[in-house]
């Protein structure tokens, strides 16, 4: 579904990403891991295009989607939970979900509703400003926000950053859901090990810009050094 | 009772006047974060259709219709050659602009020569307001700006069209990523803005003489009311326009049009003192 070939990119003066390999493959989940600062971030903005790529080439669905602009590459099919989540915190929380379509070729008419089916907390705080949600609140939001605009491959960076363990696990649940019912692909930037032992298939993992191994989850289950060796600071 | 009622009528004539010109710069500021040096010449453009329009035995109408449609075009074509490639420097698009205003201002002199001319009021008559006449153009004038000001609240607030917008002004990058063609919002709002500018500066003509320095007269007085009401949300400039027009009118009656400017620029520095966010930014948080 998604291939990333040589993939250069940075910011003025710093190139953080060094030639990235990368495939994720159509359906489930696959991950992403590493230390902090190690680029992961910038591949998800490159991914998206708010990060010029200087090199190298990213193939979704066939289509070299390097150079595009972001909202052309929204409208092909990739949407982005970034981290930090950056919801419309002025905007009531059904607006947030209106912004999630109003871009979309025919999507203005679309009822946001379908994204309270899975998310029915939204459904009870619709007509709330979005700043005034609990962290867990606010990232149900911005992955609802990404999903009402059916996408094929959903980025999501971090989700689980400053939120309970409790909802976080609820979260995940339904991202699993939601994956599985949707044929829907996501490519999941994650810290939290036990969330991505519970939710990916596979994982590759960064360090210093670059795709240094690639493990099936059910081995970093098995065999925890393999992660220690990555993650560790 | 009857002065205070005439007072109020021309007070509210002013201060919508400047709502008009005002919003127009204050949804390209919202949007684009340009500071438009360029919105009085394209008042003056406004100005001018009508004049062009009488001049080719055109109706006086027509041209009011023609202003918004051939500067909102202008305002596409400057979008396209000048302000995107400038927009993310903020202090270039002060400068290119103003570049601007000095080429289009040359431009209708050489045109059009730099003395003034006159449009035909096209509502010449009077209506007695408690004994008093006053000139129903006046009134046409301020239901015009009304119906702007309601179009424009309409369009922001209650159209997909205004929620992307709003989206682009909260977070530019993020409302890009959710499929928002921020480009083609851009083009659009900045077109929009221009249009208010040429509508305001042909529903003026006829109560003003058309010359190359007509839009510096409202421009001032628009750029105060934005530092006063704030620029951070719709409401900035009505609030703002209310409170320079409101005070400019009153102290004019009171004393002398020179006493008048002199206590506006005054309220100006203490208020943007007291609420270095306008008065919008006060009320309605953000
Ligand atoms: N906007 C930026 N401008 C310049 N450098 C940045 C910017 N954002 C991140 N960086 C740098 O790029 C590197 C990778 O950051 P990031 O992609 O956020 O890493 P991660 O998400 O893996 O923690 C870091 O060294 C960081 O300092
Ligand atoms: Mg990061």
């Amino acid at each position: 579904m998604l291939t990333v070939q040589g993939l250069e990119a940075g910011y003025r003066g710093s190139r953080v990403l060094n030639g990235i390999d990368l495939e994720v493959a159509e359906g489930g989940i696959a991950a992403l891991l590493g230390r902090n600062g190690m680029g992961k971030t910038t591949l998800m903005r490159a991914l998206m295009g708010l990060v010029p790529v200087a090199a190298g080439r990213i193939v979704f669905q066939g289509r070299d989607i390097a150079g595009l602009r972001p909202y052309a590459i929204s409208n092909l099919g990739i949407a982005y939970v970034p981290q930090g989540r950056e919801i419309f915190a002025d905007f009531t929380v059904e607006e947030n979900l209106k912004l999630g379509l109003v871009g979309k070729p025919g999507g203005a008419g679309t009822d946001p509703a379908s994204a309270y089916r899975h998310f029915p907390i939204l459904a009870e705080r619709r007509g709330q400003k979005a700043g005034t949600l609990s962290g867990g609140q606010q990232q149900q939001l911005a992955i609802a926000r990404a999903l009402v605009g059916r996408p094929r491959l959903l980025l999501l960076d971090e989700p689980s950053e400053g939120i309970q363990p409790s909802i976080v696990l609820q979260i995940a649940e339904i991202l699993r859901r939601v994956a599985a019912e949707d044929g829907l692909t996501v490519l999941l930037v994650e810290q939290n090990v036990e969330i991505v032992l519970s939710l990916a298939a596979d994982c590759a993992f960064i360090e210093k810009g670059r795709v240094v191994a690639r493990h099936a989850a059910a081995e970093l289950a098995r065999d925890r050094d393999i992660l220690h060796r990555y993650l560790a600071v | 009772m009857e002065q205070l009622f005439i007072l109020t009528l021309d007070a509210s004539n002013f201060i919508l006047a400047i709502v008009l010109v005002a919003m127009g710069l204050v949804i390209i500021f919202g949007l684009m974060n340009v500071i438009n040096m360029a919105h009085g010449e394209l008042f003056l453009l406004g100005a001018y259709t009508v004049v062009l329009v009488e001049r080719a035995g055109g109706h006086f109408w027509f041209g009011l219709l023609l202003a918004p449609l051939v500067v909102g075009l202008v305002g596409l074509v400057v979008e396209e050659l000048v302000v995107r490639h400038v927009y993310h420097r903020f202090l270039d698009t002060i400068l290119a602009t103003w570049g601007l205003s000095i080429a289009i201002k040359q431009a209708v002199v050489i045109a059009f020569g730099p003395a003034s001319h006159t449009v035909t009021n096209p509502i010449a008559t009077s209506i007695e307001i408690f004994g008093t006449p006053y000139p129903v153009y006046r009134l046409f004038i301020m239901a015009v700006a009304l119906l702007v000001i309601a179009v424009t609240f309409w369009l922001f607030f209650r159209t997909a069209f205004g929620l992307a917008a709003r989206g682009v002004i909260a977070n530019r990058d993020m409302a890009a990523c959710l499929g928002i063609n921020t480009r083609r919002l851009d083009r659009a709002t900045f077109a929009y803005g221009a249009a208010l500018a040429g509508l305001a500066g042909a529903v003026m003509a006829p109560i003003m003489s058309v010359d190359p320095q007509m839009g510096l007269g409202f421009l001032i007085p628009a750029f105060l009311a934005i530092l006063v009401g704030g620029a951070g949300h719709l409401a900035g400039p009505l609030l703002g326009a209310a409170a320079i027009g409101g005070t400019d009118t009153l102290a004019a009656n009171l004393w002398s049009p020179v006493v008048a400017q002199i206590v506006v620029f005054t309220m100006a520095i203490v208020v943007i003192r007291l609420f270095p966010r306008g008065l919008a930014g006060r009320w309605f948080g953000r």
